[in-house]
């Protein structure tokens, strides 16, 4: 299962200069590679490794995920108001695969 | 501090034989105060003892924490009460345990938190994620959720603008261990 289900949660009009949280869910199992099916043989890893947050095209947060992170990768953090623009997300797995998603933010003169 | 408990009984002993010498004219060595002051001594001792041991297990953990910390970020850093590691102090699932990073950080470009390193030191693999933050972060705070092998101490290094390194802890009890 490769999973792979984005959610993200942010306001879409905000104040200059506001500090605003963001909070993310990917769905995703997180295999470790620790694990072994009932036949024996090891599962091998398959995470979402890696997570950014670009703000109009500038890289404003990001985060190097490892095996201990949970199921279903849950992610909040703040951003800093500055122009109107647009918020992208960025989820790699492992293997290369990639997910997106994108949310239109307005920032009031 | 157990020289001067020893050093205070010692002392009252005298002192006690010096009034008794007073009431009966004649130096008496009463076994009630030889006893008193050997169980006082002996206290001492073990109180001592207690001390030493505690303090060895303490500063045994502190040296394990920064010789992993001086191995996985590849320099020494330094307890702080900025980094705050907010989880549960027990939690019923380890597969699942939320927990909440906090650095109190003006998050300005001459002064920011760089990164955050996440480290389950009781898991089978170490390091949990890293959290990169810009002055655009605007709080050095995130909030998510991790797997715990076993009951454990968590470990956050905040390496800030200025190269130094900033250390929070904090102790988690799980119920259910978690496959990290």
């Amino acid at each position: 299962m490769a999973g792979g289900q984005p959610r993200v949660q942010a306001p879409g009009e905000v104040a200059k200069d506001e500090v605003f949280e963001v909070r993310t869910l990917i769905t995703h199992p997180m295999e470790t590679g620790l694990r072994h099916d009932p036949a024996g043989h090891l599962i091998p890893r398959n995470i979402i490794n890696s997570f950014t947050c670009r703000y109009n095209d500038v890289v404003v947060f990001s985060v190097d995920l490892h095996e201990p992170m949970s199921a279903n990768p849950y992610l909040s953090f703040h951003v800093r108001a500055g122009q109107s623009g647009r918020l992208q997300f960025i989820w790699e797995e492992d293997g290369g695969a990639v997910f997106t998603l994108e949310k239109p933010i307005t920032v009031a003169a | 501090m157990v020289q001067q408990r020893i050093g205070f009984g010692y002392g009252e002993v005298l002192g006690r034989l010096l009034v008794e010498k007073r009431k009966h004219g004649l130096l008496r060595f009463s076994g009630g105060y030889m006893q008193a002051y050997a169980r006082r001594t002996l206290l001492c001792g073990a109180f001592g003892s207690v001390l030493f041991w505690a303090g060895a297990d303490a500063a045994d953990e502190g040296a394990a924490e920064q010789e992993l910390v001086q191995r996985l970020v590849g320099g020494p850093a330094v307890p702080s009460p900025l980094v705050h590691v907010q989880i549960p102090p027990v939690f019923g699932n380890g597969y699942s345990v939320p927990l909440t990073l906090i650095v109190d950080s003006p998050m300005t470009t001459a002064d920011h938190v760089r990164t955050i390193h996440l480290f389950a030191p009781g898991n089978p693999i170490i390091p949990v994620a890293n959290f990169r933050f810009t002055p655009q972060s605007g709080r050095a705070a995130i909030a998510t959720r991790i797997r715990l092998a076993k009951s454990q101490t968590v470990i956050a290094v905040a390496e800030m603008s200025d190269g130094s390194r900033l250390m929070g802890r904090a102790f988690v009890k799980v119920d259910i261990d978690g496959c990290a």
